[in-house]
């Protein structure tokens, strides 16, 4: 960081006039954490300080999701021994929950980007000290995400013949098939996603750098790259990011757009339907910025964040959940619509099946969680409640589950053979595996947090230099510069 | 569970490669020892190809041809044998899987002795000492020795039993299983033999007959015989100028042979004579068709009362009537007396009134119409089916103690009859009991000693096709592997015994069984494979896998011997029809027959025809029954650990017994009817049939019909109480998808 | 080697023939090694039949009809199954018309599957079972699948194979009706018949232009090379 006059100095509270400013004051800054500066240090060790000190509160639930991730691991590993056969597949569910929570996990992972690039594209403020928590729910959304195609491979040990990697027999994958260009969008994607998160990252690894000793700070010597915040440093640094951000957002829809692919290019009724791709980029940027909710709010909690993560920005969340909601609700009116307009026997058979079969209940809450719950959040108090948006979040998470459980198996289960349908039901191992997963991006979420700042200071303190409180006549005014 | 192969085995199948093309050549049994190396393999024996071997099929007493596919030693794959004139190379599910009884993994190696009855506590014995046993007691029992063989027996050693039975003045032996009394043999020759002085079974010409009307015969399934049959009906359905045969079959329950009829009739159990008779009754009294038939109609039909025929029998006027017209009409018709029939009372009557719209139709020993089997050429043996009452009288002479040694064969008469025929109890009575099972079944567990015999494609044997369709043939059956258990032909066993008791020695003097049967085939001469001399012959017999004529002799006519029109009594029913409301159908299962199937993989894993369940035994009753029951069939079940279709496990009771099945909901059975199917419920049998469904026997009584020949296994009612249990259905299809998700659409797509 | 002329391995099925007696099923597992699975397994929908018979139910009783449709894998000229598979173990033979599967070369995706709009491909959830010694009887012409890995119905290719090479050390064309898979040869009624389109002579080429014929699922445009024919109607007097 520059050296500034300190008398200029972007923390000093300007100089209050009478009582009514002093609350008016007061009131905006407690409102807007970009209009609330304080000296750097004090934020610089509300950052770093979760990070040394861990509770024996954390390292219980260190332990238990540590726990459930070695739970997944083992069971994986028991699978792989005895065949897929002890899960509940079957024909002609072919694809279940390891594929649900491959979509899910691949949704969740959309959020990210979507509120470090693209908010940052468009600059929007209160995006600012969310991203990091954002980027990082991209990163282990998506690491666990391509965990389960592995997972899901009936002979997982062969899986990098899906890899075009040069042999001597010269086969190569079929570029023909969805599932390689899956797996092309998510390497990508996660590749960029780990770039983008890194750059970002970096002037708080110099930070944290110059905040600490012994091998931490071996640790973060190596990470910053030397970083040392000269002026074309930071240029570099934002030209980097504008950059990225970008190019991210187009992968970003790709993603899902091709995970929407493994479904509408096949000719299963169901799946085969050409609105899927914006209806999976829709549905993912909700599920995940619902999951995003849910991340900031404990983080905030159980690492005394409440100076940087403010109602302002679980609000701005809300507004933007609100809104997908309804883009929700809308590519799902669509695609029950069309089909059931064709009244083709087996989609006709299949909406039977939610509207009054065995997986009624499923759907009813699919709908309650995803496009009731949601309605909510026109009401300020819910927005502005963290319980309420938590809740609100947790039914998305809830509903958005459902939806894809009701695209992958119980779609399947349904097709042109009335012979060969089938019931699915998860068993134990897929259970434990799923419940595994959640636990593995939660425990990522532990095992970062005692390694690498949540926050970006960084780019909370550019913020707060560019933003300032300027008096109109008796109005008290929120100023914004432009950086060259 | 493919692993790799060890140098030892390799040795090993070299060896057993090198052999099994030795003894199918015209060397005599002895060359069997010779060891042969592989380096010096045999002339027809290539690593990595395929010779086959021409025998035949054992698995049901029809006799088809079949030819086994040897590569390195081991039997692969069996298929009809192409040559032979009743499958035409055609084999039914049952026979395709013959080589699993081969290979089947609860083969006893070598013979065992049983320290004390059904505990399975098996004393390995050398075949030496068994034989020993075997002819001490033999001795001891002296004429107080009887034999209990089935209707697969091979020939010779159906002629080898007799003849020792015979030259120790021992009862002949009788030959009874599940399979012939459920499809009737002992009836229908009773009733041919009362017709038409012939006690040869029926066959039908289904390939040149233009409309079939089937009173419950399932012929496409595990009937008298299926291969030859469905060649027959692909034949019925496109003859020759674009014609096509019209099916009508009358049952209460839908068979594979009612899927498949142009015209289906669930009438009321029992009423199938009552039908025949009646159809017969209207083309008399309304002069239908040609004035011959109106003739032949007035003498042979008993005059009915249509309206109280169309009351029992579930049929309107209307349709009876029209059946009639049908018939009458018909160039080539042909009426089929099925299976249930021979298990009602009134068996004689109902099958004699079926066979008679055969005399109206005028068709007998006519193309498209009903002819007699061929009989067995001169000096060769055709195990007759036992009659029921045969049967029964045996076991009261094990009752009574009258008899000293039973030797078992073929036959798992522990498990064919009900259990209040009480052979379990009448077996205690003998103080030895010989079985010759290669697989310990229910029978075998009351033996006192096991010699397993060696299983069809390892054996010696021939069979006379019966019933054969117009010509005599006679399948050669020849061991196409080398064994693969110790276990040592019965006939041999037989021979070597008879050498030690004089009388017997005398009727059977024969070195071993291959000298027999050679002796055998040379007295047949020379048949379509030609050839002379009993070495060619018995080389011919090898290679065509059979003995039969070139040419089709004229069929014998055959005159009608009735004198007095039949009267068919209405069918009595066992059971008080307020306790027991519901009739009961029992059926042989399509691949599991009469439960021989059942110890063999292929055939119980693969899906029954009508209903694809597999490895059970299910009660069938129509959706409104069960509906009206409250009991759930074939439901989704999405608990915890499931997502499998349930059933409830009902209870029939019958006044006999119960047994508990679970239920599957048939759309095309009378809802006044119960079905099962007969094949499951092993106690023993090896480990694929053991435990596994329902004997339904169980339900039946131990009445015979008046005539002695069969059972009183249909004609029974039962009452149906929930068990609470549940299972799930091990059906191959998704029931609520076939039966609620495209209703009405004939498949898919369409 | 001489070049192999062009095939068009078809099948015909004529429903009014097929009684449903589950020969061919029973031939099909014997011929390709299929295994059989246990009760719990088929009750969990795990059956492996590469032929089966499929029983659909028409009308009401007394009315009721049941139908037969011998069902196994069609061997489509534009397979779905085929382009979704990342490894190429779902791949088209075009010289011969067939859709074979790598078994070798299956991961175990199963999108094959998914993708297959008459459910006629299995997979191995579990390592196939035979038990000791009815492992002797396993075709040795035929790959033992082993867990993780998809199959299906091949036309059975090993026999066409071994026509072929019959043929060509002979120094002949093959004839019409020499390449019989299993369940075609012990078809009793013979509803089933197979053989080459491409020669204008052969039973099937003769037999697909029946009136009766239809394809199955044929709105999805797959071409299959199974022609089914409709059961026919008897004119009685009466």
């Amino acid at each position: 960081m520059s050296e500034r006059k300190t008398d200029q100095a972007f923390w000093r509270r300007p100089a209050i006039a009478d009582e009514t400013e002093a609350h008016q004051i007061e009131d905006v800054r407690q409102q807007h954490l970009l209009l609330d500066p304080r000296y750097p240090l004090d934020s610089d060790r509300d950052v770093l300080d979760p990070m040394y000190r861990s509770s024996k509160r954390y390292w219980f639930f260190f332990a238990l999701f540590a726990g459930l991730v070695l739970m997944m691991f083992t069971t994986w590993t028991v699978q792989m021994w005895l065949g897929l056969g002890i899960t509940g597949l079957k024909r002609p569910t072919m694809w279940a929950l390891y594929i649900v929570n491959f979509v899910y996990f691949i949704g969740i992972g959309h959020a990210g980007t979507f509120i470090s690039a693209a908010l940052r594209v468009l600059k929007v403020e209160w995006r600012r000290p969310i991203s990091r928590a954002a980027e990082l729910v991209t990163v282990f959304g998506l690491m666990t995400a391509a965990l389960f195609p592995l997972i899901h491979l009936g002979r997982t040990w062969k899986f990098y013949w899906l890899i075009p990697y040069p042999n001597e027999r010269q086969l190569w994958p079929s570029f023909h098939s969805p599932l390689l260009w899956d797996l092309t969008a998510i390497t990508t994607y996660l590749s960029c996603s780990i770039l983008f998160a890194y750059i970002s990252l970096l002037p708080d690894l110099a930070m944290a750098r110059d905040h600490t000793s012994g091998w931490r700070h071996i640790l973060y010597s190596v990470l910053a790259l030397g970083w040392r915040g000269t002026e074309r440093e930071w240029s570099n640094h934002e030209t980097a990011l504008n950059i990225f951000s970008y190019a991210i957002i187009p992968v970003m829809f790709s993603v899902h757009t091709i995970v929407s692919w493994d479904f509408a290019m096949a000719i299963q009724p169901g799946w085969h339907s050409t609105i899927f791709g914006p209806y999976f980029v829709v549905g993912a940027l909700f599920s995940g910025a619902g999951a995003v909710i849910i991340a900031l709010t404990i983080i905030r909690k159980a690492m005394r964040l409440q100076y940087f993560l403010r109602t302002e920005h679980l609000e701005g969340m809300a507004k933007l959940m609100l809104l997908l909601s309804f883009a929700w609700d809308y590519f799902y009116f669509n695609d029950v619509l069309v089909p059931w307009y064709g009244q083709a026997p087996v989609e006709k058979s299949l909406f039977a099946l939610f509207a009054s079969g065995r997986v009624a209940p499923l759907f009813y809450l699919m709908i309650f969680a995803n496009a009731i719950v949601p309605v909510t959040l026109v009401f300020k108090r819910v927005r502005t409640s963290i319980v309420g948006l938590f809740i609100v979040s947790l039914f998305i998470q809830i509903g958005m589950y459902i939806e894809r459980f009701l695209i992958v198996p119980v779609g399947l289960g349904q097709n042109e053979i009335p012979f060969a349908w089938g019931v699915y039901v998860p068993y134990l191992p897929e259970s434990l595996i799923s419940i595994g997963a959640f636990g593995l991006v939660i425990f990522l979420f532990f095992l970062i947090s005692r390694f690498f700042p949540l926050i970006p200071s960084w780019e909370v303190y550019e913020g707060q230099v560019l933003q300032g409180l300027r008096r109109i006549g008796r109005a008290i005014l929120p100023t914004r510069a432009e950086p060259d | 569970m493919t692993r790799g192969i060890t140098r030892r085995e390799f040795i090993r199948i070299g060896v057993v490669g090198a052999a099994a093309a030795v003894l199918t050549g015209c060397l005599p049994p002895r060359a069997w020892v010779v060891l042969e190396p592989y380096v010096r393999p045999p002339e027809e024996q290539l690593a990595g190809v395929a010779t086959w071997y021409a025998s035949t099929c054992r698995q049901c007493p029809a006799g088809c041809g079949i030819v086994v596919r040897i590569m390195n030693g081991r039997a692969l794959k069996i298929e009809g044998n192409p040559e032979h004139p009743l499958n035409r190379g055609k084999l039914c599910a049952r026979g395709q899987a013959g080589v699993q009884l081969l290979y089947h993994p609860d083969r006893l190696s070598g013979p065992a002795q049983q320290t004390q009855r059904g505990t399975r506590q098996f004393k390995s014995l050398s075949w030496n000492d068994a034989l020993n046993l075997l002819y001490s007691k033999l001795q001891a029992a002296g004429s107080a020795t009887a034999v209990w063989g089935d209707s697969t027996m091979s020939g010779h050693l159906a002629d080898i039993f007799a003849r020792y039975t015979k030259a120790i003045s021992a009862p002949a032996p009788i030959f009874f299983d599940l399979y012939t009394l459920f499809n009737g043999y002992s009836v229908l020759s009773k009733t041919n033999q009362q017709l038409f002085g012939s006690s040869a079974l029926p066959i039908y010409d289904l390939a040149h007959a233009d409309v079939v009307f089937s009173f419950g015969a399932d012929f496409l399934s595990a009937a008298l015989s299926q291969t030859r049959y469905g060649v027959e009906y692909g034949a019925f359905r496109s003859q020759p100028l674009g014609k096509r045969g019209f099916l009508v079959q009358l049952e209460p329950r839908m068979t594979i042979t009612g899927a498949k009829a142009d015209r289906w009739h669930a009438i009321k159990p029992g009423a199938e004579g009552l039908i025949a008779q009646a159809i017969a009754s209207i083309i008399a009294d309304q002069k239908l068709g040609s004035v011959e038939r109106q003739t032949r109609a007035q003498t042979v039909a008993a005059r009915v009362d249509v309206n109280s025929v169309a009351a029992a029998s579930g049929l309107s006027v209307d349709d009876l009537t029209n059946l009639a017209r049908i018939f009458a009409a018909a160039d080539h018709p042909i009426a089929i007396p099925g299976a249930a029939l021979n298990g009602q009372n009134n068996v004689a009557q109902a099958a004699s009134a079926v066979q008679a719209l055969n005399i109206i139709a005028g068709n007998i020993a006519q193309p498209g119409g009903m002819g007699m089997s061929a009989s067995a050429p001169a000096g060769l043996i055709k195990p007759t089916p036992s009659s029921f009452a045969d049967a029964q009288a045996l076991v009261e002479q094990m009752r009574a103690g009258r008899i000293q040694a039973l030797l078992v064969h073929g036959a798992n008469p522990a498990f064919d009859l009900p259990d209040k025929i009480g052979f379990a109890d009448a077996v205690k009575n003998v103080p030895f009991v010989v079985s010759f099972a290669p697989i310990v079944d229910e029978t075998a567990r009351y033996a006192d000693l096991i010699l397993p015999d060696r299983t069809y494609l390892e054996s010696w044997g021939y069979d006379v096709v019966a019933p054969s369709f117009g010509q005599p043939i006679v399948s050669g059956q020849q061991p196409v592997v080398t064994p693969v258990f110790d276990a040592r032909a019965t006939a041999d066993v037989m021979l070597t015994v008879a050498r030690g008791i004089p009388a017997a020695a005398r009727a059977l003097p024969y070195a071993d069984e291959v000298a027999f049967l050679k002796e055998t085939v040379a007295a047949l001469g020379s048949g379509a494979a030609g050839g002379a001399g009993a070495d060619v012959l018995w080389a011919r017999f090898q290679q065509h896998g059979g003995w039969w004529q070139s040419t089709i002799p004229a069929a014998t006519p055959l005159q009608s011997k009735i004198t007095a029109p039949i009267t068919v009594s209405s069918t009595q029913f066992q059971g008080d029809e307020k306790e027991y409301p519901y009739f009961l159908h029992l059926f042989l299962s399509d691949l599991l027959s009469d439960g021989r199937g059942a110890k063999l993989p292929w055939l119980q894993g693969s899906p029954d025809p009508m209903t694809t369940i597999a490895w059970q035994t299910w009660v069938e009753m129509h959706p409104e029954t069960a509906q009206k029951l409250g009991i759930t069939s074939a439901q989704v079940e999405v608990g915890f650990q499931r997502g499998t279709l349930i059933s409830d496990v009902v209870q029939v009771t019958s006044p006999f017994g119960a047994i508990e099945a679970p239920v599957y909901a048939h759309p095309g059975i009378r809802p006044d009817t119960i079905a099962i199917p007969i094949g499951q419920g092993h106690t023993d049998d090896g480990r694929y049939a053991r435990d596994r469904g329902a004997n339904a026997l169980r339900l039946v009584g131990a009445q015979a019909d008046a005539t002695g020949s069969s059972l009183l296994w249909a004609g029974v009612r039962v009452k149906i109480a929930r068990t609470g249990r549940q299972i799930s259905l091990a059906t191959f299809e998704f029931t609520p998808g076939v039966t609620r998700g495209f209703i009405n659409a004939a498949f898919p797509g369409q | 080697m001489a070049k192999t002329p062009h095939r068009e391995w078809a099948m015909i099925i004529d429903l009014d023939k097929c009684t449903g007696c589950g020969a061919c099923v029973v031939a099909c597992h014997a011929e390709n090694n299929v295994p059989i699975q246990t009760e719990q397994e088929i009750a969990r929908g795990r059956g492996i039949h590469w032929i089966h018979i499929e029983r659909y139910w028409e009308g009401a009783f007394p009315r009721v009809k049941a139908n037969f449709l011998p069902l196994l894998c069609q061997q489509c000229e534009r397979a779905p199954c085929e382009p979704v598979c990342p490894v190429y173990a779902s791949v088209r033979s075009d010289r011969e018309n067939l859709n074979l599967q790598v078994y070798n070369r299956c991961v175990g995706t199963r999108y094959c599957q998914n993708n297959d709009p008459y459910k006629v491909r299995f997979f191995n959830w579990f390592e196939p079972v035979f038990d000791e010694p009815l492992n002797q009887q396993l075709n040795p012409d035929v790959t033992v699948r082993s867990a993780g890995v998809m199959e299906k119905c091949t036309f059975c290719v090993q026999r066409i194979r071994r026509a072929e090479e019959r043929a060509l050390a002979e120094n002949r064309a093959l004839r019409d009706g020499e390449v019989i898979p299993a369940c075609v040869q012990t078809c009793p009624p013979s509803a089933l018949v197979f053989g080459d389109l491409a020669d204008p002579n052969s039973a099937v080429a003769k037999l697909a232009g029946d009136r009766r014929k239809f394809k199955l699922l044929e709105h999805l445009g797959t071409e299959p090379a199974i022609v089914y024919l409709k059961g026919g109607e008897s004119n009685v007097r009466a």
